[in-house]
């Protein structure tokens, strides 16, 4: 079961009563309105499961949020809390609980992948159905009647404001997921001896791919007790002056815990334009390429390699 | 509260802990002056693994000993700086440029005992 | 208008520690991750050095942010020292070398995310920083 605790909880999105009142401001939400809106209470009551049913029918016809619909426990949940907000909207009690509401059910919908440009059409569609209804069933005239619907628009769209900031917030938290994954992927350390580590950087460097990097190699140092690491940027698309202050960082830091960074991979040319741009390479320690990089740093711990013979063939 | 000095060997550890004073700092610097200078140590180890943030303060402080230390004919390293801490001071700017790290005490202890055999066979 | 605010006096070397601390604490409570308390804790330090080197006397305050969504942290410290005379000299950011004035302003301010800084000579300083959680 759902409940709306674990539904927030995994979410950081939550409204201060601040922000609530600051929202009612910005539809002009007036008391006028609300006793309006209270007027439709019958008809939103009686006619509650028909809009309820209509709304998720429009989006399954539309071929929207098939998660949805393929596990009918969520669909019953998402069914169940989309009649408890028509009727509440009646009700007309716009406070926290009320808000609480309408972020539970988005994030449900952000759940199962429901778009924002679907909940919308398929909210304009239960609008329509609601504003014939009201229509119809005036009896004090069609002026009053548009009236009722203009108000009880106002608070539709508080409600779809709310509902489409969360799905919109779930979606960058999605993305800001995703791309931890990838970094954490694509920044491998090594050991490769006792005491040596090789990070081998593929890819752009950005500020927070910098900061990771950093913090990857400052607990492997310490997990590893490495003194040397041998960091290879044959790889980094582009290196400029940002990028260089980056290394120079993570250089400085390594340092202050014992460990000497060698950089490999950086080319002359790129070396150049840094040193032009003003760059102080002098804090970093570089050599051609990574095999270079490799045997200074086993040389510096003291290891010397030898080849003894011409060694073993393994079966193909 | 005075900051223990201990004697392994021919080295001396002091070992800080969480939010040392100022005035902690500077009692530390004293002390081992004095101790540097009357036992025939090959150097200092401060570890400083106790502490979640390390400032300008104690980054000259520590300067300070280092400095002093070298004037007495002897080294000192800084060991234990955690990777968060390390972080900050590099932000901060705070590079402790000129003095030995590493990471751990006996990482420490190898590191002095290495530039103190340098020293010797180069017969200096 | 801050809500709930712990307020530190800061009039010596003793009252760093006690600032920092407190800042931690409010941080932990707020569920910053263990890094960001260190550098929310080293921020504060340096911010509240300055403080007792340059003003003798002044205060920090410290208080839960909120912005739409996010939590964070605000840290405010406040003083009626000498004032800073050039400001844009003060924040200018050196990587390599530091800030060579020791005011570590540009460090706390890239230690955490939002920064302001206002100052008038003679009459002291105000210096505000947030950091948001992730």
């Amino acid at each position: 079961m759902l409940d709306q605790q674990s539904l927030s909880r995994s979410s950081q999105f939550s409204l201060s009563d601040a922000d609530i009142e600051r929202r009612k401001i910005i539809v002009d939400l007036t008391a006028r309105d609300i006793s309006r809106i209270t007027a439709l209470k019958d008809i939103v009551t009686q006619e509650g499961e028909r809009y309820t049913e209509d709304f998720f029918r429009y989006l399954r016809d539309l071929g929207e949020a098939p998660g949805l619909f393929a596990r009918r426990d969520a669909f019953a949940e998402a069914k169940r809390r989309k009649r408890e907000h028509l009727t509440a909207i009646t009700n007309a009690i716009y406070d926290h609980a009320y808000a609480e509401q309408r972020i539970a059910l988005a994030l449900l919908y952000s759940r199962y992948g429901l778009e924002t440009r679907a909940f919308l059409g398929a909210f304009d569609h239960l609008l329509g159905l609601v504003g014939d209804d009201i229509m119809k069933r005036s009896s004090e005239g069609a002026d009053v009647a548009f009236r009722q619907f203009m108000s009880l628009k106002k608070i539709v769209f508080f409600d779809i404001a709310i509902m489409v900031d969360v799905l919109m917030s779930e979606r960058e938290r999605t993305i800001s997921q995703q791309q931890d994954a990838i970094r954490e992927l694509s920044t491998p350390v090594l050991q490769v001896r006792d005491g040596l580590l090789i990070l081998p950087i593929i890819g752009m460097i950005d500020s927070q791919r910098a900061k990771q990097l950093t913090d990857d190699l400052l607990r492997a140092i310490r997990a590893n007790r490495a003194r040397m690491v041998v960091m290879d940027i044959t790889g980094v698309a582009a290196v400029d002056s940002k990028v260089a202050n980056h290394l120079i960082q993570t250089i400085a830091a390594a340092r202050l815990m014992g460990s000497t960074v060698i950089i490999t991979g950086l080319s002359a040319d790129v070396a150049q334009a840094l040193v032009a741009l003003g760059v102080d390479l002098g804090k970093i320690t570089t050599t051609g390429d990574l095999q270079g990089g490799l045997d200074e740093a086993e040389r510096l711990l003291g290891y010397r390699v030898i080849r003894e013979g011409p060694g073993q063939r393994l079966s193909a | 509260m005075a900051i223990p000095i201990l004697k392994q060997g021919d080295v001396l550890i002091a070992s800080l802990q969480a939010d040392p004073t100022d005035n902690d700092l500077i009692l530390l610097k004293d002390e081992l002056a004095d101790r540097i200078g009357r036992l025939r140590s090959i150097g200092v180890v401060i570890d400083v693994s106790g502490l979640d943030v390390m400032d300008s303060f104690a980054t000259r402080t520590l300067r300070g000993i280092a400095h002093t230390t070298r004037l007495r004919g002897a080294d000192t390293v800084i060991v234990g700086i955690q990777p968060e801490v390390a972080f900050s001071m590099v932000q901060l700017g705070l590079t402790l440029d000129g003095i030995a790290t590493a990471l751990d005490l006996e990482e420490g202890r190898a590191r002095l005992q290495r530039r103190a055999d340098d020293e010797a066979s180069r017969g200096t | 208008m801050a809500p709930d605010a712990t307020h530190v006096v800061i009039a010596h070397d003793g009252d760093i520690v006690e600032a920092r601390r407190k800042g931690r604490e409010l941080a932990q409570r707020i569920g910053f991750s263990g890094s960001d308390l260190t550098l929310i804790a080293t921020a504060i330090s340096e911010i509240a050095r300055n403080i007792v080197v340059y003003a003798d006397r002044g205060e920090i305050s410290l208080s839960e942010a909120d912005n739409g969504g996010r939590r964070g942290i605000i840290v405010v410290a406040r003083d009626e020292g000498p004032g800073i005379p050039d400001i844009e000299r003060a924040m200018r950011d050196g990587y390599s070398t530091g800030n060579s004035l020791g005011l570590g302003l540009p460090g706390a301010r890239r230690l955490m995310d939002d920064f302001e800084i206002m100052s008038t000579v003679g009459q002291g300083t105000t210096v505000t920083m947030r950091k948001w959680k992730r």
